[in-house]
């Protein structure tokens, strides 16, 4: 279980504060989209619950133990064992092949399976490209197979339509949601993409740093359902 | 405008190579002419030493000088490369409003103004330097008045600085000739190569294929490495070698200088090394890589190619002297003893593990303390 405790985040010496007080609690396995505006502090808030940032108050805890009072090596260990990261800029490594990329995330666990979710991804006949002769969509889902290669327990995705069209962004979160079904992983998104969100168990919605508004959908919608 | 002039005064490497450059040309330079100007007064039992004198300023300046120059040359290539890989997007958006590659390429004059300053610099330091090289290199008996030649300061300082402004426009014109869309999209201009396929059984880990790829992908990085290596070997082995063939002053001075330079050039290195490689890093350290894992997977691959710089250095540095004392001390008639000098070796290859050691080591720890965030925030 992931729980935030009246978490703060500021930065330039404390005088911005980007998240102020939030708490919220989200359960194994469960599909949680978290939306606000631009610079509502969602990202932050993802940043912190997934060990990229430490909070300067508060608590961010996972399974009841606090990632800010973690040492870099107990975090290292954290971000390798237990969650996956999908981001909208992709951060592929560009002078790798597709292979190689999926890799990065297959190899800390030692699985030996990954081509398998290169296949699922449906990018078996891209296995040698570079991230740079595949279009968006590609490098998005070259992500998610990196991501998936190392059997996250916990997804954290970070807008990873907001750089697509829609037909493509359909398709890459329609991926990401089958995934989540068949491996069962919590899912984090933020997206600013009110409509995204109907495909969530519980929508977070944030403003100005604070949670605003907390609900569940009763039933999720598939990615071919929602608006764009 | 994405050019300023802060963007060409911060090339420091530069400012000090150029400056070693000049300073060490001035007053050889200046000797040269001011003994030649008093040639006809030398006596028939000076004349072996004085012709000794006039090879010496002359073959110190065209080793140090055309050395450093060419060091100077390759680190305005070097950064104009990483400056405009580095701004490709802003540079992208000034062509795709309408600036020609031609009109953005000028602005890469400010280039030069690195030149100019260390260039100053060296000129004006070489000049309060000089009465005590007059000193060392006056023989006895044969006194050399110091005499202002302007035209050292038009060959030494104006004349640099021209070539090294049109020097880098050029470079800049050339790497500027790709398309808009790929520049924006920060496409690199790499060939397009498949990979091959790995053989059953022999696939590579992905740190492994990591530290491969990444020297193999930045192969200007990699030669400045080596480049910065063979500096550091050639010009301390020098330095150290030259008290075998000059005064012991004069070996001092090219000692100190070539420490300075090789400090210099492998600071530069191994900082751009690191700040090309900070993405793939944090990328690595958001999956869960140790700092450990990312530093050897990055830099290792580095490791051989110092090495070879290094070693490179030393052949150059042992064959450039040899032929120095074959052919130019043979013209004067008295032969300096010269042999490698095997306990400088071994001095300069230790102090070179251990600088080498050091500032990866610095790095990493400072690398280690860069918030991920922040680096991805930067895109």
């Amino acid at each position: 279980m992931i729980k935030a405790d009246n978490i703060v985040k500021t930065y330039n010496g404390g005088t911005v504060e980007v998240l102020k007080g939030v708490s919220l609690e989200i359960n194994d396995g469960e599909k949680v989209v978290i939306l606000g505006a631009s610079g509502s502090g969602k990202s932050t808030l993802l940043s912190v619950l997934s060990g990229l940032e430490r909070a300067d108050g508060g608590k961010a805890l996972y399974n009841e133990k606090d990632l800010s009072s973690m040492t870099e090596k107990q975090l290292t260990e954290f971000r390798r064992n237990t969650v996956g990261f999908i981001f909208q800029q992709y951060y592929l490594l560009p002078h790798l092949s597709v292979q190689n990329n999926v890799k990065m995330g297959a190899d800390l666990i030692g699985n030996k399976d990954y081509v398998e979710i290169i296949k699922a991804v449906g990018l078996e006949n891209k296995l040698k490209n570079k991230p740079s002769e595949l279009s968006g969509g590609e490098q998005q889902r070259v992500c998610i197979a990196r991501a998936l290669a190392k059997k996250p327990k916990v997804l954290f995705l970070d807008e990873p339509t907001g750089a697509l069209d829609e037909k493509t962004g359909r398709e890459v979160l329609d991926y990401i949601i089958e995934m989540q079904k068949t491996s069962g992983f919590t899912m984090v998104m933020v997206t600013h993409n009110l409509n995204i969100a109907e495909t969530a168990d519980t929508v977070i919605k944030m403003n100005s740093g604070v949670i605003t508004e907390i609900y569940r959908n009763k039933t999720p919608k598939t990615a071919y359902e929602i608006g764009w | 405008m994405v050019i300023s002039f802060k963007d060409g005064l911060k090339l420091f490497g530069i400012i000090i190579v150029v400056f070693c450059a000049v300073f060490v040309c001035t007053f050889f330079l200046n000797f040269y002419l001011d003994a030649i100007a008093i040639k006809d007064t030398v006596l028939p039992e000076q004349q072996v030493l004085y012709d000794a004198q006039l090879a010496t300023a002359k073959v110190v300046c065209a080793i140090s000088g055309g050395f450093l120059a060419l060091i100077a040359i390759v680190m305005t290539i070097f950064y104009i490369k990483l400056y405009v890989d580095g701004h490709m997007r802003q540079l992208g958006i000034l062509k795709a409003m309408g600036w020609s590659n031609k009109k953005i390429a000028l602005r890469f004059w400010v280039f030069g103004l690195s030149v100019f300053i260390g260039a100053a610099l060296g000129f004006g330091a070489g000049y309060i330097a000089m009465p005590f090289v007059y000193d060392g290199l006056t023989i006895e008996t044969l006194s050399v008045e110091i005499h202002f030649h302007a035209t050292l300061l038009i060959f030494l300082v104006a004349v640099p600085t021209v070539l090294y402004s049109l020097l880098s426009c050029g470079y800049a014109f050339l790497a500027l000739r790709r398309p808009v869309t790929d520049m924006l999209k920060g496409r690199t201009k790499n060939k397009k190569r498949k990979e091959k396929p790995a053989k059953a059984g022999k696939e590579r880990s992905f740190l492994v294929e990591m530290g491969v790829k990444t020297v193999g992908g930045k192969k200007l990085l990699a030669f400045f490495v080596a480049f910065a290596c063979f500096c550091f070997s050639a010009m301390v082995q020098m330095g150290a070698s030259m008290k075998q063939l000059s005064t012991d002053t004069m070996g001092l001075m090219i000692l100190i200088i070539g420490i300075v330079l090789a400090v210099t050039t492998m600071f530069m290195a191994v900082t751009s090394l690191i700040r090309s490689n900070l993405k793939n890093v944090s990328m690595m350290k958001v999956f869960g890589y140790s700092m450990k894992e990312c530093a050897l997977s990055v830099f290792g691959g580095y490791v051989p190619i110092a090495f070879l710089g290094f070693a490179l250095g030393t052949v150059y540095q042992y064959g450039l002297l040899r032929l120095m004392v074959d052919i130019v001390f043979k013209e004067v008639g008295t032969m300096p003893d010269y042999s490698f000098n095997v306990p400088v070796f071994f001095i300069t290859l230790a102090c070179f593990v251990v600088l080498y050691g050091a500032l990866m080591t610095a790095y990493a720890f400072k690398l280690n303390k860069v918030s991920v965030k922040e680096v991805m925030l930067e895109n």
